[in-house]
């Protein structure tokens, strides 16, 4: 009896370890000794990003044959897994040999942890000069450039032209003239500016562009890195604003529940008048076959106001969104440092033509067929006097963190700009 | 109760069940809808346009694969973790030693611990044993995961298995497996549907582990598929509404099936008992 | 009987497998999260010993026993949401017409995804366009609430969708339970003359109390470890107004670069719900085990 049972265990111990076991190691075999394999995890699916994805495969093949034994083996995951996944991953020191970072707060702990290698030296033949200037920048830490961004992005304020028409409305240039419109749109019963604000960077943009506006393009850049102060009149005025607006409902009911993506559709459906995102956005209102004709024919764009006359219109906030990075302990850094500098310089024209993004590196607008929107974009970004990176993108997570949850609080009116301002400056105080 | 009460009650009863059933008309809905339809439209309005091409698109994005390995890495957590959960719950509630009770308080302890503690340790020892990236490590980590509760809820039905039935077995010489095997495990047919269905909702709905164990696309299941079509900047969600419906239909049939066996079960073993 | 039932060989044999697999797969990460607690770490570079620093940290951390609290309001509105299972069970258990019918209607939410039963609830509860507000609307009601962007409502507004998420889940145990008592006990007990009521709550109740204290367990466990809905349809907001441990847990773990103090979080989480657990056991114990 004894006996059976010891059998009957052993045998189903060691089948459960064969089975584990002898699949753990099928994939070890395959890659013969020369050949190599570059890791890269990306975070644009094919369903939801097809043109991005299509790309990414197309620059991946041309990698593939014009470097002869070299493969690279491609992982996509969505946004928020694909940041999960980075955590997990760099906990083990298992960061891809290539992959997706964010500029600023979001790469800082890996570049002080040694995880991402130093890009200057593919940076330097020549490839820093295409890419616009001040958007490598946001991926320098001490005067080292640690990723290579794709995107550059501002925030502009969407509208929706048939209501302002029916409603007689101008585009605002001043802050007087903007809560003119938001008045006039409340009074019409039109939901004046659509936001999501459970995502708490939309509500940003808006305090950022208050900010800028009185307190002047570098006031939110140096409180941040701790040259100036979150307590000073200016950043308080542009908190009183943002409490401002809330009380004339320019923000449709429930902001601070509802997702950008929930406001996004309010906007689109006309149901909202204005909408303040990326210009990411932009295939929505231009190319985007999905969203009906008359509906990207009646929207257009204005820039922020200036704010008791004071601000440059031409100043932005925005800044590059993902870049790539390559791993500082990969086995095959050569060779992926030639990937990343082959991908920017394959991505460049192909991404604005066919996936509707705006790269960071320079593009000849003239000689591409783009929609008209693209071209007045790509202007203004030519013309812009100042680009202000997002908020939660420029301090540390910890700091983003207080930031947000701040924004959320001022919005639904759960504190006061003075308070606003004191729990700025403690979070950045204590960033040492 | 009177024929005036009687109609009260189903009148309620019908109306929690039409509540139970409206979720799954939305979803079929929603799953026929574009992004502004599905945001800014009524949830039960019919679609303007019914777009049957989210199903194609989402055929298309490789859900065959998603869907096989969800099937058998499922059924497969299922099986190790009804048998090896009544088994221990056997020895710990039939079986006289004296430290049953603190093996189950460990096992206890197991139910507690929140997944995303959990997590970075246990890639790093699948890192350590070269089980990442391999559908065996979500095997074993959703039986293993599974197990505290799936315990907890067998405890209360095997405490109240009548003794003399195992006193009758073992005195006609009947060995602890053919008792364990041929009349405990029959017995609890009820339960163990019960289980089954609650472990197969578990495991079919899971993603958090499979995102991060797994990152082949040919060992990745349908939650995971959904990931799909969530996008940087932008999700398509009629897709993901069409991902959920197709994902949703096998655990109903399985779900009917297993549920009618809660019942069945009883009736054979009130013979047999 | 005696010896066969406490054969150590045949008591090993059953046991375990399952405790190996749940001590390699939950109590090594368990042990390995306290460890990460008593760390300065990032996830991402060096980590550095602080002993009991984190600990000490999140005793005094508001936010921390801000988002406890939240969890302990969950764990008392499952409970209580329990005897509201138990009733339903009770009546889908009886004979009435079409009772097998309705028991299956009454689960099939059970199996949908989080994902989608966020996705209706946040159009359900959507200030402008949401079923819940048109309704109200509609019988005359001005200002309906936002309910998810309200500070003072969002949390009980979100326990909604995380009981009815597990309503199917309790009725199933307790369906299974009651269809386990011998028929005969309860015709019995009719012959006697007792009424339906008395039946059920003088026979039927005590004869499944066993499962019943587990489900009091599993629904305190579950919620003070409760994640999913909260984190995809609040994200923990408005600014921590619907926060959880395990959101919050998770927040420091993964969005800002405290590995170590989240895991020591993480840790604590774990404690608290152990400590809850011991005494709902010592409350809730019974000298005899019932049996058929």
């Amino acid at each position: 009896m004894k006996k059976k049972a010891v059998t009957l265990f052993l045998a189903i111990t060691s089948l459960v370890l064969v089975l584990v076991g002898c699949s753990g190691g099928a994939d070890e075999g395959s890659a013969s000794q020369d050949e190599k394999t570059i890791e890269f995890m990306h975070l644009w699916p094919e369903g939801s990003s097809a043109q991005h994805h299509k790309i990414i495969e197309d620059i991946v093949a041309d990698f593939e044959s014009n470097n002869e034994g070299v493969n690279v083996e491609v992982e996509v995951l969505s946004n928020e897994q694909y940041k999960d996944k980075m955590k997990v991953l760099s906990t083990s020191n298992e960061l891809p040999d290539v992959g997706m970072t964010w500029a600023a707060g979001y790469l800082e702990p890996y570049v002080e942890g040694n995880k991402f290698a130093s890009l200057d030296d593919v940076l330097e033949g020549g490839l820093q000069d295409s890419f616009v200037s001040g958007t490598t920048e946001a991926y320098a830490i001490d005067g080292t450039t640690y990723g290579l961004p794709l995107e550059l992005n501002v925030a502009p304020i969407y509208y929706n032209k048939s209501i302002f028409e029916e409603n007689g409305l101008e585009v605002p240039q001043t802050y007087e003239e903007f809560k003119q419109v938001v008045a006039t749109l409340e009074e019409n019963g039109v939901e004046p500016i659509a936001l999501g604000n459970k995502d708490r960077w939309t509500g940003s943009l808006w305090y950022m562009y208050f900010a800028d506006r009185i307190g002047g393009p570098e006031a939110l850049t140096e409180a941040i890195d701790g040259n100036g102060s979150f307590e000073e009149p200016a950043f308080v005025e542009a908190a009183a604003k943002i409490q401002e607006l809330a009380d004339m409902n320019a923000f449709n009911a429930g902001y601070n529940g509802l997702s950008d993506q929930e406001a996004k559709s309010m906007f689109m459906s006309g149901q909202a008048a204005m909408y303040m995102i990326g210009t990411w956005d932009l295939p929505n209102y231009t190319t985007n076959e999905d969203v009906p004709q008359d509906f990207r024919d009646s929207v257009g764009y204005f820039k922020f106001p200036t704010v008791n006359g004071q601000g440059d219109q031409s100043s932005f906030v925005g800044g590059p969104g993902v870049g790539l990075f390559v791993a500082e302990n990969s086995d095959v850094k050569a060779e992926a440092k030639d990937f990343v500098s082959f991908f920017v310089e394959q991505w460049g024209e192909r991404s604005v033509q066919d996936a509707g993004v705006i790269p960071a590196t320079k593009v000849d607008a003239e000689s591409m067929d783009l929609p008209q929107m693209y071209v007045d974009v790509l202007n203004d970004l030519n013309n812009a006097s100042n680009i202000t990176l997002f908020a939660d993108v420029q301090m540390s997570p910890d700091a983003a963190e207080v930031h947000l949850n701040q924004i959320q609080a001022l919005f639904g009116g759960e504190i006061t700009p003075e308070e606003f301002a004191e729990a700025h400056q403690e979070a950045m105080s204590s960033e040492e | 109760m009177n024929r005036l009460g009687y109609i009260f009650l189903y009148l309620c009863l019908g109306l929690v069940a039409v509540f139970q059933i409206l979720p799954i008309v939305w979803l079929f809905l929603f799953s026929l809808k574009g992004n502004r339809e599905i945001f800014a439209g009524s949830p039960f309005a019919l679609p303007q346009e019914w777009k049957w091409e989210n199903y194609l698109t989402v055929w298309e994005g490789g859900i065959g694969t998603y869907f096989f390995n969800s099937v058998w890495i499922t059924v497969v957590a299922i099986i190790l973790t009804s048998l090896l959960a009544s088994m221990a719950t056997f020895a710990i509630t039939r079986m006289q030693w004296k430290l049953s009770s603190l093996v189950l308080g460990l096992f206890m302890v197991g139910l507690m611990i929140p997944i995303h503690s959990a997590i970075i340790p246990l890639f790093n020892m699948f890192l350590n044993v070269n089980l990442i990236d391999n559908p065996w490590s979500i095997v074993i980590t959703y039986t293993a995961y599974n197990l505290p509760i799936t315990m907890m809820i067998l405890l209360g039905f095997y405490y109240t298995l009548p003794r003399e039935i195992e006193e009758a077995a073992i005195i006609d010489g009947c060995s602890i497996h053919r008792l364990f095997f041929r009349i405990i495990l029959p017995m609890t047919t009820p339960v163990l549907s019960t289980i089954v269905i609650i472990n197969m909702i578990y495991n079919w709905n899971e993603f958090v582990f499979v995102n991060t164990f797994i990152s082949s696309d040919q060992y990745k299941t349908l939650t995971v598929g959904i990931q799909n079509f969530i996008g940087q900047y932008m999700t398509d969600w009629g897709a993901i509404g069409a991902t959920l419906i197709i994902s949703l239909l096998p655990i109903l049939l399985a779900f009917i099936f297993f549920s009618n066996k809660v019942v069945e079960g009883i009736s054979s073993s009130a013979v047999k008992g | 009987m005696n010896k066969v039932m406490s054969n150590k060989w045949m008591i090993a044999f059953y046991v375990l497998p399952a405790l190996i697999l749940v001590g390699i797969l939950i109590f090594i990460p368990l042990g390995l999260s306290a460890y990460y607690g008593l760390m300065d770490w990032n996830g991402i570079g060096d980590m550095e010993f602080i002993g009991m620093e984190n600990y000490i940290t999140a005793v005094q951390d508001m936010k921390f026993w801000d988002s406890a609290f939240h969890s302990f309001l969950l764990a008392f509105f499952s409970t209580l949401s329990l005897i509201v299972y138990l009733a339903i069970s009770m009546i889908l258990a009886s004979k009435i017409k079409g009772a097998d019918l309705l028991r299956k209607i009454y689960l099939i939410p059970m199996l949908l995804s989080s994902v989608a039963i966020a996705q209706l609830w946040i159009k359900v509860f959507n200030p402008s366009n949401g079923i819940l507000n048109k309704m109200l609307m509609g019988l005359g009601v001005d200002n309906p609430p936002a309910w998810l962007a309200n500070p003072d409502i969002v949390l009980y507004a979100i326990f909604i969708p995380i009981l009815w998420q597990y309503a199917g889940f309790y009725i199933l145990i307790y369906y299974a339970a009651l269809k386990n008592i011998p028929e005969s006990l309860i015709e019995a007990a009719k012959i006697d003359g007792a009424s339906p009521l008395q039946i059920a709550y003088r026979i039927k109740l005590p004869l499944i109390a066993g499962v019943v204290k587990v489900t009091i367990v599993l629904a305190i466990v579950g919620s003070l470890k409760y994640f999913d809905l909260i984190y995809v349809m609040t994200g923990g907001g408005p600014n921590g107004a619907s926060e959880v441990m395990a959101s919050y847990m998770y927040k420091l773990a993964f969005s800002t670069n405290d590995f170590g103090y989240g895991s020591a979080i993480g840790f604590l989480l774990l404690v608290i719900t152990l400590i809850v657990t011991v005494i709902v056991r010592k409350l809730t114990a019974d000298k005899e085990e019932l049996q058929y």
